[in-house]
């Protein structure tokens, strides 16, 4: 699979991550896992793209996190989707949705 | 089991100043990396290397910085201080490569001292590039304005400052030429450091603002 240039990443990790959010809450780890797998590892996020991000969606007020113990005894930071967040989601998508657009009426990278 | 706790304030002793939580966050996020891989068949001292490495070396270092950007540099610090801090650092060196260049201030005398007007026509950059930087992180013009008036603020603060001391302490001295030579100086400093540059960085500020108006791309 062909590796996926930093700042497009940056870019579309809010939204990745907001998505994952909006099915349930998830702790940083889960999120970074769940992400990899279901991108078949196109999109992987290594602490020091993850955690600031996190934080940065915290401040902004559309994700908030909470420590939670887990069965095991074990504590997680768990971060969930604010009313707000869930607002930004589709704004987001469209956004990408006319970068696409606009960016396969150029290449034609649909049909490459 | 490794206490990957202890392990991150050891190796990202920074965090734990800025921000302990983020030390428990991480350690967390080890953990599980770290179990993951033993779930995976890996070696204890392979899955130990390797889950170590997402903190040392080149990733260390990025790690703090990412976390320095995103925790510190963030609204007011982004949106006018650093293009502030930016503007300043343009007007000082301006000043002192005029200075090392022996291009003397001693062009016009327009208050009964020397005034450096080859400075004050570099101000206009430093004024734009204030307002570019601030316009590229920031949003409203009272921040733009801010940002490329910084260095006269703060000189002017820094030079009234310095004349209240000096005032003060002439007081005790009690001496009346020295009071005198204060009063001469109060009437050329300011301006000259502080008023007249504020003017010639906001003229830069205005031309920067009316170029970008003029060549911003249509939404």
């Amino acid at each position: 699979m062909a590796a996926v240039n930093a700042q497009i990443k940056r870019g579309s990790a809010e939204l990745a991550v907001l998505t994952l959010l909006a099915e349930n809450p998830l702790h940083g780890y889960e999120i970074a896992k769940q992400i990899e797998a279901q991108t078949g590892g196109v999109l992987r996020f290594d602490m020091a793209s993850l955690y600031p991000m996190l934080h940065r969606l915290e401040r902004k007020g559309w994700v908030k996190a909470e420590w939670h113990t887990l069965p095991n005894g074990r504590r997680r930071r768990c971060y969930r989707l604010t009313a707000a967040g869930r607002k930004q989601i589709a704004p987001l998508r469209a956004q990408w949705r006319a970068f696409f657009q606009a960016l396969e009426s150029v290449t034609g990278f649909q049909n490459a | 089991m490794p206490d990957w706790k202890q392990i991150v304030r050891k190796n990202l002793g920074v965090f734990e100043v800025c921000s302990p939580e983020f030390t428990e966050e991480l350690a967390a996020h080890l953990e599980d990396n770290y179990e993951a891989l033993l779930g995976e068949g890996l070696p204890t001292e392979i899955a130990f290397q390797h889950t170590l490495g997402q903190i040392e070396g080149r990733r260390r270092i990025w790690l703090v910085l990412r976390f320095l950007q995103e925790e510190l540099m963030t609204g007011f610090m982004r949106e006018a201080a650093l293009p502030g801090l930016m503007t300043s650092a343009a007007t000082g060196l301006f000043y002192w490569t005029l200075a090392l260049g022996h291009i003397r201030g001693n062009v016009i005398w327009l208050l009964g001292g020397p005034l450096p007007l080859w400075w004050w026509c570099l101000l206009p950059i430093c004024g734009a590039l204030g307002a570019i930087l601030s316009r590229r992180n920031g949003r409203s013009s009272l921040q733009r304005i801010a940002a490329s008036l910084l260095p006269s603020v703060t000189l002017g603060t820094l030079i009234l400052l310095l004349f209240a001391i000096g005032f003060t302490l002439s007081g005790f001295v009690n001496h009346y030429q020295l009071v005198s030579a204060r009063l001469e100086s109060l009437g050329l400093v300011p301006p000259g450091f502080a008023i007249i540059p504020a003017a010639f960085s906001l003229l830069g500020a205005a031309i920067a603002e009316v170029r970008t108006k003029k060549f911003r791309p249509l939404a």
